[in-house]
């Protein structure tokens, strides 16, 4: 397993795309040591590999396949009315190309 | 007493009987909602709800939620209605559609007042990380009390009386563990039963849609109400809908109850000790066969871990669409990556963040096999545990917290096997219930209820018998001196 380290964390949070302060990843970083103790405490368990990794908490299966009837799609105003940046009815950023 | 004290059947036959309307009542609870001072709400649609309610004339005789008002958690749609999740980086969104309980109650005639403060995204159960600030408990008015979350504020308006019902979510104990600490009835049914299109994901493997109501009638008939396939959400069960108001009337004497010893025995508190042991000893008194089993003390310790581990997985990939670009505030940047790192910095609280690093760090290649797929493989260990149990037994009775609502700066360390357990509810899909037992000086004390899955009626069936026991049905904050 990948060692903790505050760098690592720190690239974590970097990947996630938000900052946190130095006292933010310090509290992380206890917090995460504490949790990976847990789970090499856990790994003690003889039979743990004979379980399946659960994803859900019972199969599902959804087999119906729906009308193909065209509906209504979201008005452009509605689908631009919560972006912060509009411009000529499309979402405006800032270039991505240079 | 006021009409909204009572229960949800009692205001349907006070209208009825044309003793109220649902504007008369709509206005009142609004009063009550704007005098009360526990920050449970996020946005009051004073406006919304009398304009609707206005329209409300004549009473449907078998529609028991017609003119009913009601709060919703803020992680659920609402078309036309702010939706945040209590996070700054979703102030201003307003959703263009309902989710699919919202429209199931307004299609009953539900008044929608507003909705109700939470844990940031749902993660936290201290009902404080909310871009509101901390959510107080209605039963400690110097405000020195926890409520517990994620559904913190949808348990302060109804413990405060301000509404009979109000709907919340449920990912590792967010609607059970606030309803035993505000003396409420809170349930999850089964996952699956009711449809979660419109509810903001935390981790989809674990999130429920629940309710809280001050009586185990209310709840079933919530639940009739609201469960049932949805075709817009694919893992919402095609299973039959039940009559639970009927059913929960059943007699409970033949039902086989576990008690898991060492969740009790990871108790504490001499009241709660004392008191649940009583509530076992009437049980079988009556005629109920409850029998003590056991697990191992290292497969109920392991239970939070796992859930965080598996939680803050789901929640990382979950919230990536968070971006400050389709929804929520924008802040300029040279750069979209620029854009998007400013919009989740200022928007995510600290507690957030540290979910999604610590979920982001669980799945990194280095990590899956020893983080994630480990936990999810102790989780299946842990569900094979409980459903052994659920081949001899219909139901698992213990308590809903160790005790009474945490002080706002506990003393103790808050992780203790009965701290925990009732993640357990979510990772097998199992219908839990809390329901208040007792009050220790003034404080409800809960206890918990889990059945097999799609097994919701026995649920409430024994809940029903255990509420007849407490004699705390429709127990609120304004009338718990009364029942103490």
């Amino acid at each position: 397993m990948k060692e903790i380290t505050i760098d690592v964390l720190k690239d974590a949070a970097s990947r996630l795309m938000f900052e946190m302060t130095e006292e933010e990843y310090v509290k992380l970083f206890q917090e995460l040591s504490s949790l990976t103790a847990q789970m090499e405490a856990i790994s003690q368990c003889e039979d743990l590999d004979g379980y399946e990794p659960m994803t859900f908490p019972y199969p599902v299966q959804t087999t119906y396949l729906r009308e193909d009837e065209p509906l209504p799609p979201l008005k452009r105003e509605e689908a631009l009315s919560n972006a912060g940046s509009t411009l000529e009815g499309q979402i405006k950023l800032p270039k991505v190309v240079g | 007493m006021s009409f909204l004290d009572r229960s949800i059947r009692e205001i349907h036959e006070a209208y009825l009987r044309g003793e109220t309307t649902p504007y008369e009542l709509t206005l009142e609870a609004i009063a009550r909602a704007k005098a009360n001072q526990d920050n449970a709400l996020e946005t009051l649609d004073e406006n919304g709800a009398l304009t609707f309610a206005k329209t409300l004339m004549d009473p449907e005789p078998e529609n028991l939620l017609w003119g009913i008002p009601y709060f919703a958690k803020d992680n659920l749609s609402t078309k036309g209605i702010e939706t945040t999740a209590s996070s700054n980086i979703l102030a201003g969104y307003i959703p263009v559609f309902d989710a699919t309980v919202i429209a199931k109650l307004k299609k009953r005639k539900a008044v929608l007042l507003g909705k109700t403060t939470l844990d940031e995204l749902g993660m936290g159960g201290t009902g404080t990380t909310g871009r509101k600030g901390m959510t107080y408990n209605p039963y400690a008015p110097n405000h020195d009390r926890l409520i517990g979350g994620s559904s913190s504020g949808s348990a302060a308006v109804t413990a405060a009386s301000i509404v009979p019902f109000a709907l919340g979510s449920d990912t590792g104990d967010s609607i059970r563990k606030p309803a035993s600490y505000a003396g409420l009835v809170g349930f999850k049914p089964t996952w699956g039963r009711i449809s979660r299109y419109g509810l903001f994901p935390f981790a989809p493997s674990l999130d429920h849609v629940g309710f809280f109501t001050r009586n185990v009638d209310d709840a079933a008939i919530l639940l009739q109400a609201l469960a049932g396939r949805d075709e817009k959400d694919a893992t919402s069960s095609d299973q039959e809908v039940k009559d639970y108001p009927v059913l929960q009337k059943l007699s409970p004497l033949g039902y086989k109850v576990a008690v898991i010893a060492e969740i009790v025995d990871s108790l504490t508190d001499p009241v709660m000790k004392e008191k649940f042991a009583a509530s076992v000893a009437e049980m079988k008194q009556a005629g109920i066969q409850v029998d003590e089993v056991h697990l191992p003390h290292e497969l109920l310790s392991s239970v939070y871990a796992t859930y965080l581990v598996i939680s803050s997985a789901e929640a990382t990939s979950n919230n990536a669409n968070l971006d400050g670009i389709k929804f929520g505030p924008y802040y300029e940047g040279k750069s979209y990556q620029e854009v998007m790192c400013k919009a989740r910095t200022k928007g995510f609280s600290e507690l957030t963040k540290r979910r999604f690093v610590i979920g982001s760090f669980a799945l990194m290649a280095e990590n899956q096999e020893k983080l994630f797929l480990r936990a999810q493989k102790n989780r299946a260990r842990i569900v094979a545990a409980i459903e052994s149990i659920f081949s001899q037994y219909d139901l698992i009775y213990g308590p809903a917290a160790p005790s009474v609502a945490p002080m706002v700066h506990p003393k103790t360390e808050m992780n203790t096997i009965a701290e925990n357990h009732l993640a357990i509810g979510n990772f097998g899909g199992f219908p839990s219930l809390s329901l208040p037992l007792a009050l220790e000086e003034g404080l409800p004390l809960g206890v918990n209820l889990t059945g097999r899955i799609f097994e919701e009626e026995k649920v409430l069936a024994l809940a029903s018998w255990l509420e007849s026991y407490t004699g705390l049905a429709g127990l609120s904050a304004l009338n718990a001196k009364e029942k103490q």
